[in-house]
């Protein structure tokens, strides 16, 4: 029997609790754990499944997501046969809320008739987790499924199981059964098919609001909850960087953090997750922060319980903080002078 | 194939035999330095950034691990359709396996290889040295000075030139006389082991050299006195900027700690001049609420719950509660347990310091001691 699967990464869905963070981005390239991106979780998870071809159908503001997932090298997609595929819509006037949109797939079918595995792998690109594909096939197979839809605790994570033929009539009868999603199809009470749910045990949350995002960053600082996704038999793998490792200068004290190459640390960190590049200066103080690559904190700062995106900059002696409870964003490239504090 | 200006040939086969244990089962590029790279790394970096995308590189002494590292070279950018990395070891022919016996008898072996590339200029390299170098500003010296050969040169401390080959020159940096160690150096610019050749000239007299059966087959003993012999215009090209060469355990801990340093002239977060290595992709590093850090470079996929002070800590490497680490370098993936002491130690690869271990010297003045599982297995036993 074949049992290849194809991937699916959907990352069309628009979700309306990320907007600070998708203004330039889709969810997909949301920059989370200090070198990844939302993405690489899905993507690593279909890799390290075997899976050697991988379709991405991306909606808007997806220049990100190109230059980060580029040939697919990283991901061992740069194939001469199968590999990493990106398929933009052509139009799309339908707002799409659920995962798998069905009439995304069908303005790409060719792909799907020429694609020879047996199976399809369906998932969203913004669920973090390190989730083994290979055990959820077979399920599938043993327990005679049509559709399985995975679920934790009982709710959907937006993945989904298909046989590529079941795809295909799915995409064929849309316009009959009404479906828009994989999502309708795998909870239609009335379906002809065999619908089934895999209950996934291990860690596993998709990101769709600011604070989920938060909360899920913060997690990564306790050891039982990375032990669960960064496993040295399964790598989240990511477009790597050719950044120097991290340097703490004599002035630097870090506790319980998570730190990535390329950065500069003068000050105090505590609580928080640093990513690639990031500078922070002398005395500055970081706490319950989420800063993201490049930023820079000046001499004497202090940050606390922020998600600072992309290239912001807090120039010396400037204090930026937010309540515990209602983290705030900082949106990419804002530079926070003297006077600008909240 | 299309001919090209400047073609690398890089001395990787050397057994390093003063990195002791270190050495034992990789080539000495191949030895893991400044908490992320290879030996290797800077001078493929430099290649690179110079833009000399053709580079031959010359194994012999355990080319496993570094085989594998340097690949189709896709690390350095020098995956190229036309030129880019070859890996060139010892051959054999019809009538013998001639192994490399010295660094002119490696490049001689290789004609082959530059007269398919037919350059005009050939830059000879060792793969055993730190430091960020402009080639391409050699290159246009050696053109500008109409030399048949220069070699490249860096002032070092009058008490250690006597360590070094050293070039006297006159004032315009024609080199008169080479001295190999010499006792009374008369100057203290030494060779930092980089060479460029005019084709023609390289090719003639490695020919020469290959048929003189007294020869060592060496660039230093050999092909540089008889250039100099037959006066040949032999050129210095003053180097100013960082170099090390990192061929003992006590140098290679050095250049580690020189990287710590603020004011240490080898910049490696400078972006217009990266040093590229194989990326391990790992976490990022975690560090424990009860850590503590400072005067360090760490690299990914470490974690630490004990304290690090002005140390250097590969990939994956694991720190474990209440063990201290002071003035040392720990190398991938190594473990230092519960409540050890470590100061002044090279860590290697993968060794698994027991939990209570404590390592420093006796003196803070005595060399650094080198830590394999040879030495951890034989204190286990004692």
């Amino acid at each position: 029997m074949n049992k290849s699967m194809l991937g699916i990464i959907d990352s069309t869905m628009v979700h309306a609790g990320l907007e600070e963070l998708t203004l330039h981005r889709s969810a997909a390239a949301i920059p989370f754990g200090g070198r990844y991106r939302l993405i690489d979780f899905v993507l690593s998870n279909m890799v390290n499944s075997g899976i050697q071809s991988v379709a991405i159908f991306p909606k808007l503001q997806y220049r990100s997501l190109m230059d980060h997932l580029g040939s697919g090298r990283n991901w061992d997609l740069n194939r001469k046969r199968d590999g990493l595929f990106f398929f933009p819509s052509p139009s799309l006037n339908k707002s799409v809320t659920d995962p798998g949109s069905l009439e995304h797939f069908a303005e790409h079918i060719d792909f799907f008739n020429r694609s020879t595995q047996e199976y399809v792998v369906i998932a969203n690109a913004n669920t973090v987790y390190n989730m083994d594909l290979v055990p959820l096939l077979d399920w599938h197979i043993e327990s005679g499924c049509d559709i399985t839809e995975v679920r934790k605790d009982g709710a959907s994570l937006g993945i989904y199981l298909v046989k590529k033929t079941t795809l295909l009539e799915l995409l064929d009868s849309r316009e009959e059964s009404g479906y828009l999603s994989m999502r309708d199809a795998a909870n239609d009470l009335r379906s002809q098919y065999k619908l089934c749910y895999y209950n996934y045990d291990g860690y596993a949350v998709t990101i769709d609001s600011i604070d989920k995002y938060y909360a899920v960053s913060m997690n990564l600082l306790r050891p039982e909850i990375w032990k669960q996704l960064f496993l040295k038999e399964r790598p989240i793998l990511t477009k790597v960087k050719d950044e120097p490792p991290a340097r703490y200068s004599k002035t630097a004290a870090v506790h319980n953090s998570m730190v990535a190459n390329g950065g500069e640390i003068e000050g105090t960190v505590e609580n928080s997750i640093i990513s690639r590049g990031v500078k922070i200066g002398k005395g500055a103080v970081v706490k319950n922060c989420i800063i993201m690559q490049k930023s820079q904190i000046g001499e004497n700062c202090v940050v606390e319980n922020l998600i600072m995106d992309k290239e912001v900059k807090i120039e010396a002696g400037v204090k930026v903080t937010a309540s515990p409870e209602a983290p705030e964003v900082i949106r990419k490239g804002t530079i926070k002078g003297a006077r600008a504090t909240t | 194939m299309y001919k090209k200006k400047c073609v690398a040939m890089l001395l990787a086969g050397g057994k390093g035999s003063r990195l002791n244990s270190l050495t034992k089962r990789i080539a000495k590029p191949a030895v893991p330095f400044g908490g992320k790279y290879r030996i290797i790394d800077f001078t493929l970096s430099n290649c690179t950034n110079s833009g000399i995308h053709t580079v031959g590189i010359l194994t012999q002494y355990q080319p496993l691990v570094l085989n594998s590292y340097i690949g189709i070279g896709s690390t350095w950018d020098l995956d190229r359709k036309n030129g880019g990395v070859t890996v060139l070891p010892p051959y054999s022919e019809a009538s013998e396996v001639k192994w490399y016996s010295g660094t002119a008898s490696a490049i001689y072996q290789n004609l082959n290889y530059l007269n398919e590339h037919e350059p005009e200029y050939v830059l000879i390299l060792s793969g055993d040295h730190i430091y960020k170098m402009d080639y391409r500003e050699m290159l246009n010296f050696h053109i500008e000075k109409g030399a048949d050969t220069t070699i490249s040169v860096i002032e070092v401390p009058w008490r250690e030139a006597s360590r070094f080959g050293i070039m006297n020159t006159d004032e315009a940096f024609e080199i008169t006389e080479f001295e190999e160690k010499p006792s009374n150096p008369k100057n203290n610019l030494a060779s930092m082991g980089i060479y460029i050749f005019n084709w023609k000239v390289l090719k003639e007299y490695l020919e020469m050299d290959h048929r003189n059966a007294d020869s060592n087959h060496d660039f230093g003993k050999d092909i540089i006195p008889l250039l100099l012999e037959e006066r040949k215009k032999l050129i210095a090209y003053p180097f100013k900027g960082y170099w090390k060469d990192v061929g003992t355990v006590q140098s290679l801990w050095e250049a580690n700690m020189d990287l710590l340093d603020e004011d240490c002239e080898l910049k490696l977060f400078d972006h217009s001049w990266r040093i590229y290595s194989v990326n391990p992709n790992q976490p990022p590093q975690y560090l424990a609420p009860e850590a503590s850090i400072c005067d360090a470079l760490i690299n990914e996929g470490c974690i630490i719950e004990g304290k690090v002070e002005k140390s250097v800590l590969f990939q994956g490497v694991t720190i474990e509660e209440g063990a201290s680490v002071r003035h040392s370098v720990i190398m991938p993936d190594a473990i230092v347990g519960k409540g050890c002491v470590i100061e002044k130690a090279i860590i290697s690869c993968g060794v698994r310091v027991p939990d209570g271990a404590i390592i420093r010297p006796k003196y803070k003045e005595d060399p650094v001691i080198l830590v394999s599982h040879e030495s951890i297995l034989e204190s286990l036993m004692r």
